[in-house]
């Protein structure tokens, strides 16, 4: 699917633990490994081994303990929380199990949220979420709110949120996880289309075998650390 | 900022599951609506009353009133007077004798009261302090026809003319023509070395003083100041001068002036010009506290009420967390967070400043309208509004929704308005008995533009420091935490 080999993120001995009081709770004991620009590289492990944690870090919602992500050569965590803020409307977009779309805004208002943040022309942003909701096909339910929409749909226009401000790389966080076979598909197949067709790099975590065996890389989280 | 609103009305609109919220919040508005029609109405009263006051006073007062420390006689006068008059702000000045006297009635042995005499020059009185303006009857204190009268009917001597106070004359049930006896000095009994007896002067009541200020009404008579001169046995020495000023506000700027300009020397003793805030200033004061006392009150509501709104932030805050955690996954900064609440919680602040400032300047107005109102039936306006919102709570009869919903907004709108229209009226103080005490006829209202900006101000930030505290807390939610809170 992909011919660049070019690295975008290099994560590089990095570290997490939670605590609990005195008591330290290691999640990630030192990780290392490269998401190359324009691949689908999946993230598994059971449950509690730290990929949503792994993801978060990725994503800048959360801080390392130690060690270090770099996006093109650049450490992230050294920039000042604004920027960082600024950096993750710019380049990150996130899909989570549960879509997360705010309940008092509509369908196109949900995926024009992130480009209105970043405060550019309103009327472009709109045609921007507008083109982008019938590209997962959606047109019909623009004005809709979060709870007029079935859960294939809610995840859809949580994709096409994630896209308003052309990312470099999409987070996903068990995307499928949530939806029954019929509407797993269909937002696995959107994915894959919008790698095909515009080289975004997709990060996804699952537990699910047969999505990671169609992608183009495998990540193996055990005990907190990589097996590839 | 334009994000920030967005979301931050949205929230405000949102009735979905929240309907708690949106009660909390329009009491909060409610609550700082009070706050602010209150201090308007309040503080627009006590400035009608001032300047009431202050007009009633002005119109009757010198604004400056140059003696001596100990009140003692002085002499050259004329050419003092002409150098005062010469000064910047001054319209002009007159000569003044300010002192008491007893008072005999005809064929009365005893005194019978004791009054304030204020000897005066009328023609440069005039031009001081209005005084013939005020005066009903003659004010011709030297030749009046009722001198004349007095002179050729009685077989006494006849000083000159007396304008009395109307309510002294009242008190002392003296018609014009009357003949007053004024206490000149106790003398020596010829024959009893022990007995004192009373050298008194004639003076005929030629007007009576009606300037509806207490003070001068009930004590004061005045006499020309050539009569004055000679009944304190004071030849060309006179012991006040009263000046006018073209604006009253520069009296404590002039007076030292005007101290300066008399040029009095040691032996005279030491000048003291009085202006008349001086003269009437713990009244002045006392109105002052009470302003301030108001706006202190107004604060405490407007902090009340902007409890509630940081209440309400608070619960708005907890429900959104996970809209929060949402948002910073999205790029939206922590200032961004704490501004969407601060927004939020600002809005409902404004709306209940302009809220009150309205309600506040229109009872302003109402309370100054003489405009006949309707009857109390009127009220019966209200019935409709109470019925429908009877029949939509009670019996959900009607869907309450869109036009529903705001047909009867309107109607409580129309309601409230026609029954404040009703209810409110200029408050009468001759109604209530009280025209003698304000010494106005109705209760006075002044609205001061300065001071509505200043309370809108003074409101706002209360209600804007209120939004600080759930805002940032809103702003430091960690995105992770709150994407997981349910």
């Amino acid at each position: 699917m992909t011919n660049s080999k070019e690295t975008l993120i290099r994560i590089v001995d990095l570290h997490k633990s939670y605590y609990d009081g005195e008591a330290e709770l290691p999640v990630l004991q030192g990780l290392d490994f490269e998401v190359n620009t324009s691949e689908i590289l999946a993230v598994i492990g059971a449950s509690g081994v730290g990929k949503s944690t792994l993801l978060h870090i990725i994503g800048t919602l959360d801080r390392p303990t130690t060690g270090s992500v770099l996006y093109e050569d650049q450490d992230i965590f050294a920039l000042p929380d604004t920027e960082l803020a600024r950096f993750r409307n710019q380049e990150i977009g996130f899909v989570f199990q549960f879509h997360h779309l705010l309940p008092e805004f509509t369908a196109l208002e949900n995926v024009a949220m992130g480009a209105l943040i970043a405060a550019a022309n309103n009327k472009a942003i709109y045609e921007d979420a507008e083109a982008l909701l019938n590209y997962v096909g959606l047109s019909e339910r623009m004005s809709h709110y979060p709870n007029q929409l079935s859960g294939g749909e809610r995840q859809r226009v949580a994709i096409a949120r994630a896209l308003i401000n052309k990312p470099k790389v999409v987070l996903a966080d068990e995307p499928t996880g949530n939806l029954d076979r019929r509407s797993s598909e269909a937002i696995l197949e959107l994915l894959w289309d919008l790698n095909t067709k515009s080289g975004q790099t997709f990060i996804i975590v699952t537990h699910n075998r047969e999505l990671a065996r169609q992608v183009d890389r495998v990540v193996e989280l055990v005990d907190g650390k990589v097996v590839l | 900022m334009k994000f920030e609103w967005f979301v931050a009305s949205r929230y405000l609109r949102s009735r979905r599951k929240q309907s708690f919220i949106s009660i909390i919040s329009i009491i909060s508005i409610v609550g700082v609506a009070l706050g602010v029609a209150t201090v308007i109405l309040v503080i627009a009263v006590l400035d009608g009353v001032e300047e009431g006051l202050k007009e009633r006073f002005l119109s009757n007062e010198a604004h400056v009133v140059l003696r001596l420390i100990d009140h003692s006689f002085f002499g050259n006068y004329q050419n003092r007077i002409a150098q005062i008059e010469t000064l910047d702000d001054v319209v002009a000045a007159s000569p003044v004798i300010l002192a008491q006297t007893g008072v005999f009635r005809e064929h009365a042995n005893t005194i019978q009261d004791v009054i304030i005499i204020k000897g005066i020059d009328p023609e440069q009185e005039n031009k001081v302090t209005g005084f013939s303006d005020l005066v009903q009857g003659s004010t011709d204190l030297k030749n009046s026809e009722l001198i004349e009268t007095a002179r050729f009917i009685r077989d006494e001597t006849i000083t000159g003319g007396i304008v009395l106070g109307g309510r002294l004359a009242a008190r002392f049930g003296v018609v014009e023509g009357d003949v007053l006896r004024l206490l000149v000095k106790l003398e020596q009994h010829p024959f009893n070395e022990s007995m004192l007896v009373p050298d008194l002067a004639n003076f005929v009541v030629i007007g009576f003083y009606e300037s509806e200020i207490e003070v001068y009404d009930s004590n004061f008579g005045f006499i020309h100041i050539d009569a004055a001169q000679k009944l304190y046995n004071q030849k060309n020495l006179v012991n006040s001068i009263f000046v006018r000023l073209t604006d009253a506000e520069l009296a404590t700027r002039t007076a030292s002036k005007i101290e300066d300009t008399a040029k009095f020397s040691v032996l005279e003793g030491m000048p003291d010009a009085r202006t008349w805030m001086e003269v009437h200033a713990p009244l002045f004061s006392a109105l002052r506290l009470e302003k301030i006392a108001t706006v202190i009150i107004e604060a405490l509501i407007i902090l009340v009420a902007s409890f509630n709104i940081a209440s309400t932030l608070i619960m708005t805050v907890m429900e959104k967390t996970k809209d929060v955690g949402t948002l910073r996954t999205l790029g939206a900064s922590r200032g961004n967070i704490m501004r969407i609440f601060m927004v939020q919680g600002s809005i409902i602040g404004i709306f209940g400043i302009m809220l009150g400032t309205v309600l506040g300047l229109v009872i302003c107005w109402l309370l100054s309208s003489n405009a006949v109102r309707p009857s109390y039936w009127s009220l019966l306006v209200l019935i409709v509004p109470v019925f429908l919102q009877i029949l939509i709570t009670t019996q959900r009869a009607l869907r309450y929704k869109g036009g529903w919903k705001f047909a009867v907004s309107v109607l409580w709108l129309i309601g409230i308005a026609s029954a404040l229209y009703c209810i409110v009226k200029p408050i009468s103080f001759v109604d209530l008995g009280l025209s003698q005490i304000y010494q106005m006829h109705q209760m006075p209202i002044k609205i001061n533009w300065l001071f509505v900006i200043f309370i809108n101000a003074l409101s706002l930030s209360i209600c804007w420091l209120a939004t600080l505290y759930p805002a940032w807390q809103a702003a430091n939610l960690k995105p992770v935490e709150a994407l997981q809170h349910e």
